[in-house]
This record gives C-alpha cells, sequence and structure tokens, in this order.
C-alpha cells in the first residue's frame, strides 16, 4: 500500500512540474470560450472541433456540454468550428480582451453530397482517442433493427470489440468483458440493467438521446467503477427555440416526445415516452389473454440559464417491465435515475460541472399458489455527488480533475410471503470515493498525450454481518454499525493515451490503463434476467482490477473520407468472480460461501474500415480475440474460455442513399459460436438419462450469421410536418441462428441421444411511423 | 430455474418464433467412467448398488453393466456387507439394514481402482397428504400437486420427490430445502421444468418422498439447474458435485422413503 502511496505523490510532482514549465510560457494571453450549439433547436454540441486558421496545430474539441475555452496571444484569428452533420463555421476575430462567443451551427443538408473540406481533414484524428466510439443518432436511425426499434446498444454491437450477449439482445460484452463490467451511464447516472423485455430491447429510447460514446477500457481518469467499458449516454437538452413534437409508431412499441423552450433561447425541456402494446393483441387472443408482458419508459429533462456563467439541468428516466401469467406469477423491474447539474463557468478557463446524482434499480417477483404467496425483491440504491473542473491552462494543457463520492445501499433478494419463515439477509451499504487528476498534453503538433490518475477507494459499511470464510470454513463474523465503515480498499488507477500524427491522415496512438470495479453481479445465468442481483466488495470479494495495454494506428484516405483503424490489445483481470456448481446464489443465507476467484486475460485484434460520407456510406467492423478465465475450482484449475470467447466477429453495414426520400440499408454479421460446454458422454441413473461433461466452455455453438435490410421513406416535408416510414427485415435468408442447445433421449428410440436446436428469430418483418411537428 | 420456464413460456406466447429442430454436433471423445447408483433407504431391504459405465453420446443408452466388482456396504455400528452381483450390474445387500441417523460407508472396487462414499440416514419427515393445486391461465387449468408436510424445527433438511403420471416417470428432479421455509408446512408445489409431463384431470399422481442429505441435495439441483448451452441456456453445466471419492459419477444416498398418490379430479 505505501508503495502505491508514494507512486501516486510522485505522479503528482511530475504533473505540478511539467505546469510550472507551462506556467512561465502561459504569461500575456487571452481567453476564448463559450458554447457551440445548434442553430435551429439551440441543443449543445458536443465535441465540435474548433481551429485557428492562423495556428494550424491548435485543435480544440467542446466538451460534454458544449463549452470550450482556447486561451490565445493577443492578435487577429479566424476561427473555424466544424463538426459532421453541420454547415462550416468560419469568424474573424480581434482578440485584445477575454471573449466570451456563442457559436451557431447550422445543420447540413445532410441528403446534398457533403463537399469534403479540407480544413476538417485533420478533425478525425484530433477526435481519434484509443479505444474511442461514438455513434451518431442519424446513422442509426437508418439502420435495420428487429421489431423496427432502433437501439443504440444493438448497434454498437456492430463495432469492433463489442459483442452481443445474444441474438435480438441488447447486452453486450466489450474486449472480453462480462456484462456487468461495462459502466452505462444515462446523462452521468448509472444504470444497473440497461434492458428491457429480457434483453430484447434497451432502455434506451432513441427519441430522447443525443449522443453515445462507448469507451473501451481507456477511459479519461474522470471515469471508473468499471474494468471493461463506460457507454457514456446523454440526453438531448430539448429545443429552445421552438416546440416540437415528435413520434413513431410501430408494430411493437410506440413513442412520442415534447421539446420546446421554456423560456425562449435561455431554458428548454424535453419529455419522451415509450411503451410497447404487445399485450394488447395478446390479451384479445383466448390463448395467451393471461400472459402480461410490456414495458414503458419516461425520459425527462429540461435546462435553465441562471446567467451567462451558470446553467442548472435536471434530467430524470423512469423505466419499468412487467412481466406475467395471470396472478399465479409476476415480475417487475425498472430503474429510475435522477440528475441535477450544474454548470459554472467560474472563469473564462475554468469550468465546473456538479451533480447530484441518484440512481434506483429493484425488482420484484410474485409467486401465487391458491392461497399461498411468495415474493422475492432486490434493490440497489446509489447517491452520488461529483465535482468535475476542466481547467484551460494554456494551448498546450487541459486539466481535468475532482471527485466522485458515491453512497451504495445493496438489498440483496429478500423473500417475503405466507411461507417464509425467515431471511435473516439485509441489506449492505458501501461507500465509493474516488479523486482525479488528468491532463491533455499537446506536447508537439504531431503528439499529444493524455495521462492522469483516479485514485478510488471502497469501504464497507453495516447492514448484514460480513462473514470472513478460509478455505470454505468460517473464521470471523464482522458486524458493522449502519455508519460505520469497516475496511477500506484503495487503488490507484494510472491511465494514459498518446497520440503521434504521422501524417495528415495516419496516426498512431497507444494507451495504458487500469480499472478496478467494487461491484459485481451475481448471475448463475447464462443469459440476462432481471433477477441477477448486485453485491459490493467484502472481506472476501476484493476489487476486480483490469489493466489494459493497447497500440492503435489510423489510416485516411481521400480526405479521410476513408478510414482504416486498427487496434491491438491485451487486458489482464485479476479478482474475477464465478459460482460453485450448484450455487442457490438466491436462497443461501450467505452468498459468500458459493463464490469463488480466479483471474482472466483477453487479447485481440480490432479492424474497422469506414467509409463516412457520400451516397453509399457505411463500416466493416472485424475483431480476433480470445478472452479465457482461471479460477480455482474450476476445470481443475486450468483456463478456460469465458462463455463470451468468440473468435471471429464481423459486421458489415452500408447505407445507400438512393435521393432525398429513399434510402436503403443493411447489415451482415457473422461470428463464431459462443463458448460452450456439451456433454461428451452420458449414463444411466435410476432409470433417467444424465450426461458426462469434460471441460468447461471446451465447445463452440454454431456460427451465427444473418443479413438484415431496411428501407426508409422521407415523406416531403408539408408546412411543418415531417413524415418517414421504416420498413425493415430481419434476418433476410432466414438463417436458423442457435439460440439453446439441449440433449435429450429421443422420444421415438429411448436408447438414442438427439440434439435438439432452438431458434429464436427468422424473418422478422416490421414497420415504423415516424412524424415530427 | 423456476423463473426461466415462466420467462420461456411467456417469450413464446410474445413471439410465437421459436422453432427447433434436431442437429449433428462434433464432440470430444469421451472417456468412458465408473457409474455408481446406490441407495441405503428406510425400507426393510435389500438394497441395491447398480455398477456401470459411461457411453458416448452418439452410442446406445443401454449401458454396459460392471459385474466383476467387489462391493462393500458398512455402517458405523459395525455391521460390514459384501453385496453379490445379482443381475445387469445390480449388486444387492444381504444383511445391513437403514437405520435413520446411522452412516454407511460404500466401498468399490473393479479392477484395481477403488471407490469410496459414505451417507448418513437423515430422520424421516413425515409426509401428511397430497393436495391438487390448480391453476388457471389463459383460460386452461393445469394442475400440480403439493406434498404436505412438516419440515422440523432444526436447520437442513432436504427433500426429493418423484413423481410418477400415470406410472410413467416425471423426469424433473423434484428437491426442496428448508434455506426459507424452515419449521413450517410445505406449500411449495411440485412445478417441473420444460420436460416435466403435463397433469390432467382423472390422472393418477403418485409421489415418492425422500428425506436426502445435503449432498444428494445439491447433486440433483445442480442437475436441475442445467438447462442447455447457448444464450439461451442456463448454468453452465458439468458433472454435478457427488460424494463418490476416486472419480466415479453418479451418487450413493442415504435416504427415508414414503409413498402416497392422488387423483387429480
Amino acid at each position: 500500500m505505501r508503495l502505491n502511496k508514494n507512486g501516486f505523490l510522485r505522479f503528482f510532482c511530475v504533473i505540478i512540474c511539467v505546469l510550472q514549465v507551462q506556467f512561465s510560457f502561459g504569461q500575456d494571453k487571452f481567453v476564448l470560450n463559450g458554447n457551440v450549439k445548434d442553430q435551429a433547436t439551440g441543443e449543445a454540441i458536443i465535441r465540435a472541433v474548433l481551429r485557428i486558421e492562423e495556428l494550424p496545430s491548435l485543435g480544440v474539441l467542446s466538451n460534454e456540454y458544449g463549452f470550450y475555452a482556447i486561451s490565445l496571444p493577443r492578435g487577429k484569428y479566424t476561427l473555424v468550428v466544424s463538426q459532421l452533420g453541420y454547415e462550416k463555421y468560419k469568424e474573424q476575430l480581434q482578440l485584445d480582451s477575454n471573449l466570451n462567443l456563442t457559436i451557431l451551427l447550422k445543420s447540413a443538408n445532410t441528403l446534398k453530397e457533403v463537399v469534403v473540406e479540407s480544413g476538417r481533414k485533420n478533425d478525425n484524428l484530433l477526435k481519434a482517442q484509443m479505444g474511442t466510439e461514438t455513434l451518431n443518432l442519424n446513422t442509426i436511425s437508418k439502420l435495420p433493427v428487429i421489431f423496427g426499434e432502433k437501439d443504440i446498444l444493438k448497434t454498437l454491437q456492430l463495432l469492433p470489440g463489442v459483442k452481443s450477449a445474444g441474438e435480438g439482445n441488447s447486452g453486450f460484452y466489450v474486449r472480453g468483458g462480462s456484462a456487468d463490467q461495462n459502466l452505462i451511464l444515462l446523462d452521468e447516472a448509472p444504470v444497473y440493467n440497461a434492458s428491457h423485455l429480457l434483453g430484447f430491447f434497451s432502455t434506451f429510447n432513441s427519441d430522447a438521446i443525443k449522443d453515445a460514446t462507448l469507451i473501451k477500457g481507456n477511459g479519461p481518469a474522470q471515469y471508473g467503477g468499471r474494468l471493461s467499458s463506460v457507454l457514456d449516454v446523454k440526453m438531448k437538452d430539448g429545443n429552445n427555440q421552438d416546440l416540437n413534437v415528435n413520434g413513431g409508431l410501430g408494430l411493437i412499441s410506440s413513442r412520442i416526445s415534447i421539446e420546446g423552450p421554456l423560456q425562449k433561447e435561455k431554458s428548454s425541456f424535453i419529455l419522451s415516452g415509450r411503451r410497447t402494446y404487445a399485450d394488447i393483441f395478446l390479451r384479445a387472443s383466448d390463448e395467451f389473454k393471461d400472459n402480461i408482458l410490456y414495458f414503458y419508459d419516461l425520459n425527462m429533462k429540461a435546462n435553465f440559464k441562471i446567467d451567462e456563467k451558470n446553467k442548472i439541468y435536471l434530467s430524470g428516466y423512469f423505466g419499468r417491465d412487467e412481466l406475467g401469467l395471470g396472478d399465479a406469477f409476476g415480475i417487475d423491474w425498472g430503474n429510475k435515475t435522477g440528475t441535477i447539474r450544474w454548470n459554472r463557468i467560474v472563469s473564462s478557463r475554468l469550468f465546473l460541472n456538479s451533480s447530484l446524482i441518484y440512481s434506483d434499480y429493484n425488482y420484484n417477483v410474485k409467486l401465487k399458489n391458491g392461497l399461498t404467496n411468495f415474493n422475492v425483491n432486490s434493490n440497489i440504491k446509489d447517491l452520488n455527488l461529483k465535482q468535475d473542473y476542466t481547467f484551460y491552462l494554456n494551448p498546450k494543457n487541459t486539466l481535468r480533475f475532482g471527485f466522485n463520492s458515491i453512497l451504495h445501499t445493496i438489498t440483496p433478494s429478500i423473500f417475503s410471503g405466507t411461507v417464509i419463515n425467515s431471511n435473516p439477509k439485509k441489506g449492505r451499504n458501501g461507500l465509493e470515493n474516488a479523486l482525479y487528476l488528468s491532463n491533455y498534453y499537446k506536447a508537439t503538433d504531431n503528439l499529444s498525450v493524455d495521462y492522469g490518475m483516479r485514485l478510488s477507494a471502497y469501504s464497507l459499511m453495516g447492514g448484514d454481518a460480513y462473514n470472513i470464510y478460509e478455505n470454505d470454513l468460517l473464521v470471523n463474523t464482522i458486524q458493522l454499525n449502519k455508519q460505520s465503515l469497516g475496511k477500506t480498499y484503495v487503488n490507484p488507477e494510472p491511465r494514459m493515451t498518446a497520440n503521434y500524427r504521422v501524417t495528415d491522415q495516419a496516426s498512431i496512438k497507444a494507451g495504458y490503463a487500469r480499472n478496478v470495479q467494487h461491484l459485481h453481479l451475481l448471475s448463475n445465468s447464462t443469459a440476462s434476467s432481471p433477477s441477477d442481483q448486485w453485491i459490493g466488495n467484502s472481506y472476501n470479494i476484493k476489487p476486480e482490477i483490469a489493466d489494459q495495454l493497447s497500440v492503435g494506428f489510423v489510416q485516411g484516405w481521400k480526405n479521410n473520407n476513408y478510414e482504416l483503424s486498427t487496434e491491438l490489445y491485451y487486458k489482464n483481470l485479476q479478482n474475477q468472480l464465478d459460482y460453485k456448481d450448484g450455487a442457490e446464489i438466491n436462497t443461501l443465507a450467505d452468498v459468500e460461501t458459493a463464490i469463488l476467484f480466479g483471474v482472466g486475460r483477453a487479447y485481440g485484434l480490432e479492424l474497422l474500415w469506414k467509409k463516412k460520407e457520400g451516397i453509399l456510406t457505411g463500416w466493416v467492423s472485424y475483431t480476433l480475440s480470445k478472452t479465457e478465465r482461471k479460477i480455482t475450482g474450476i476445470n481443475q484449475g486450468n483456463w478456460y474460455n469465458a462463455k463470451q470467447d468468440r473468435t471471429h466477429d464481423i459486421a458489415i453495414v452500408g447505407v445507400y442513399t438512393l435521393n432525398s426520400r429513399w434510402s436503403i440499408s443493411s447489415v451482415f454479421v457473422y461470428n463464431t459460436g459462443d463458448a460452450v460446454t456439451f456433454p461428451t458422454g452420458k449414463y444411466s441413473i435410476q432409470g433417467q438419462t444424465l450426461y458426462q461433461y469434460a471441460s468447461r466452455n471446451g465447445n463452440r455453438m454454431p456460427s451465427n450469421h444473418r443479413m438484415d435490410l431496411s428501407v426508409t421513406y422521407d415523406k416531403k416535408r408539408k408546412k411543418r410536418i415531417q413524415e418517414s416510414w421504416n420498413f425493415s427485415l430481419y434476418n433476410v435468408y432466414g438463417r436458423e441462428n442457435a439460440y439453446q442447445i439441449n440433449f435429450q433421449d429421443d422420444p421415438k428410440d429411448l436408447s438414442r441421444t438427439q440434439i435438439i436446436q432452438t431458434s429464436l428469430f427468422r424473418w422478422v418483418p416490421s414497420v415504423t411511423y415516424q412524424f415530427k411537428f | 430455474m423456476m423463473l426461466k420456464k415462466y420467462f420461456s413460456t411467456i417469450l413464446m406466447g410474445i413471439f410465437l418464433l421459436g422453432c427447433e429442430k434436431e442437429i449433428q454436433l462434433p464432440l470430444d471423445p469421451n472417456q468412458s467412467l465408473l457409474v455408481i447408483d446406490g441407495s441405503i433407504t428406510d425400507d426393510a431391504g435389500p438394497y441395491y448398488i447398480k455398477l456401470s459405465k459411461s457411453n458416448s453420446i452418439s452410442a446406445s443408452s443401454n449401458f454396459l453393466a460392471v459385474t466383476d466388482a467387489l462391493v462393500i456396504v458398512k455402517d458405523n455400528i459395525g455391521q460390514i456387507d459384501t453385496l453379490k452381483h445379482e443381475k445387469e450390474g445390480e449388486y444387492k445387500t444381504n444383511k445391513i439394514k437403514g437405520i435413520y441417523g446411522n452412516t454407511y460407508y460404500l466401498e468399490v472396487q473393479v479392477a484395481d481402482k477403488k471407490y469410496t462414499a459414505n451417507a448418513t440416514m437423515p430422520e424421516k419427515v413425515f409426509l401428511d397428504s397430497l393436495r391438487i393445486n390448480p391453476l388457471a391461465i389463459n383460460g386452461e387449468i393445469r394442475y400440480n400437486v403439493i406434498p404436505v408436510y412438516t419440515d422440523p424445527i432444526s436447520l437442513g433438511n432436504s427433500y426429493r420427490f418423484i413423481q410418477k403420471i400415470n406410472d410413467t416417470l416425471d423426469k424433473s428432479f423434484f428437491v426442496f430445502n428448508d434455506n426459507l421455509n424452515n419449521g413450517k408446512v410445505n406449500q411449495r408445489p411440485l412445478r417441473g421444468g420444460s420436460d416435466s409431463l403435463e397433469v390432467k384431470l382423472k390422472d393418477i399422481i403418485g409421489i415418492e418422498m425422500q428425506c436426502i442429505t445435503r449432498p444428494t441435495y445439491l447433486y440433483y439441483y445442480s442437475l436441475n439447474q442445467q438447462s442447455g448451452a447457448g444464450p439461451g441456456g442456463g448454468t453452465t453445466p458439468a458433472n454435478p458435485p457427488s460424494n463418490i471419492v476416486g472419480g466415479a459419477l453418479g451418487i450413493f444416498s442415504a435416504h427415508t422413503v414414503q409413498r402416497r398418490q392422488v387423483q387429480i379430479k
């Protein structure tokens, strides 16, 4: 521990030294700052590129609130601002004092062939962060999706390094990590279960979403808490110019959103809701009239501009799933999140965002049998305070620092009902704190380095007693008071990425990051289930640690209209969890008696070839990867494939714009089947056939592939009304992809074993009607 | 898992898209192992220990019997019983008696390999009655049976139920413990997995209730959790944890037995 603290101190010294050098240069300068916004809607524009024509090596991005700051010596400059989908903005400036400038970008007519501007050449390189993908919501809207419900999580799965948790499933695995190792944030609030209807839909209503960024394990120091990735989803702010209504009608679900100004140009709101209605059809049929199955969700956001320097954002999400069979069985689950944020421009160079975040995920199971009933409920609640400072020190250094303090209240499955006698389980609390500091350092025209350190600490808190086990034997029990702190795990998490521009169209990247995870998902099933439960660190469960090393190369052609990016990564995982065979993780008095610990490793090659502009756009992504675990007590302690280990993963995505009305898009995916365990033999016990297994996950499901097609028709705009139709066909050639494989006695010849494959979706057509006025 | 069955019922209901077909898969070669299927019960006896060999998936399920083994069962009160091979790998006890609270030690020697196991027979918990539990879903009445018994005050009782519907064995493994309802009258029905038989009006349901040891519970519970491979499957399957030492498959159980039957009406 002492060594680690020393390491941290040394790191601070280095940062301070670097800063002092920079301070001596940083005199006699003025700051140009302000916000970048969409002219028509007032939406903040994230990651717009700001350049000064006279200083070609300088490039600055607007932050996640659209704020930017550049410090420059006195002089005359030409400011150029660009962002994909917007017309280029150019303005002459005379800088004699600090200047606040709001930049309004005009949406480009995307259907016109966009002329590639030479000024944009380097933008991709500037934005090319290690292991980072940003999803453009416009691209998503054209892609074919199952049930006609566009979904950022499903589109993400078409990117290299991201694997789907199953066909039609919104769950995902990043670079060999498990599903719970993704930090999914909706306006900074963690979403603990990002899926509806057992994964077939995600919790993200694309109408309410502005932007989504996925960082594959190389997150900057302000992010932490999960090993594999950060998915940072930002809700729209709402139009502050006009009132707009837009919505969509689909076969399975419909959605509507309203956005508009509360005070023109000063404050706005957006309200967006969605509900599935398959249950209404089910109710009409005799065969399924008792089946209950629906979800709904609601996104709300409002922002208030107090003055030029202060802005408040309120955002909230509420979603619920209901599933049941008459009154015999029911399960409902959902997330609630709420965020209050205060953006403050403290000085021309210092931007501060303070957030108070609430997140709650719970599920309830009800079983009824005549007079008896049985309930299970489980809950995880977070209260989170965050302060994040961005300090635009000088053109070469942008510092980011802050803290984050989360109080977790974790209540595992609690049973109640007429048959339940006792359930000694209580909830537990945990306090997760983090301090971070990072610096984006533009060393030369061609070299930039983002380096930093996050110091995370997790303190056990009271609630249920903590049992300590050694070799499966209880050696001690510790009972903490609700408010007092027990053991604290402190972990320094160094992070670094570097980007070197070789030519105008090529760059090399490298990165290292350590991530630490203090919350763990207990799931004993291969498919995601709402009843999977979270558990915090304890005296037995130590924080999970991942160290990832990655290198990459980006090459563009034809003014970067074509781009090939390559990344190689190696990841080492510590303190990974699994369960003993036959563990009853829900009903055990102390689930920690059933947990096994071990290590993991993952490595791979990711290729992404993109065509960004023109009549035909799209990408081809390919991942070659391996992910393994080694856990004492499983597979005789030998390395074995993690279930999400898939050797090859290919996605081809194309959008072909026929004319201003019609466009066609198609997706093709191919991947090696999941690593699974098939029996090698069989035997008989009391007249029943049982199966004999050898090594864990040594077999493969058959490989998956399918193609989807979709056609979008944008109707000519009539006055204010804009309408469009989308027709899609999922699984065009009706491939029967294996969802499950079972071994069973052949009913016609009991001495023979049959292998039965279950597939889910063949030829799923859908129609969605969209409107906006 | 019980929840899983509900989920699939509901999902199939909504999507109506699931389709099944028989496929061929390349499978790893199998190492044929000794299989021990033995139990000592509180019935009068004799009791049988059955020995066979496991086989590859593609081979026939008429398993090879092991007929030349030395099988000995001892108990903690000094009885030693060397079993006699009767037929098709079944070895019969001569004198040992199944008594509550006694521990039974099994020794099996095949060629020069030795396998051992032990089990302590639990106290008998009385099966009071079988209650029929009708459930109306989607206009159809489904039936299952609730075995009515009072769990003893002490924690740690485990039960297994074997269900026969009109004399046909239901392939689900029904095992209960008292983690949640210690000391209470059982109200949980026998609700099987997807390969469970459907129970109709007029059917005769035969139930065998066994009070089993904790390792036997774990053995059957693990089997129950394994349902197919793939994204739609359950827990990753493995050979269930067994009380047999020496590398054989199977289970050696000491349990009590009670049988009752009821007609659905």
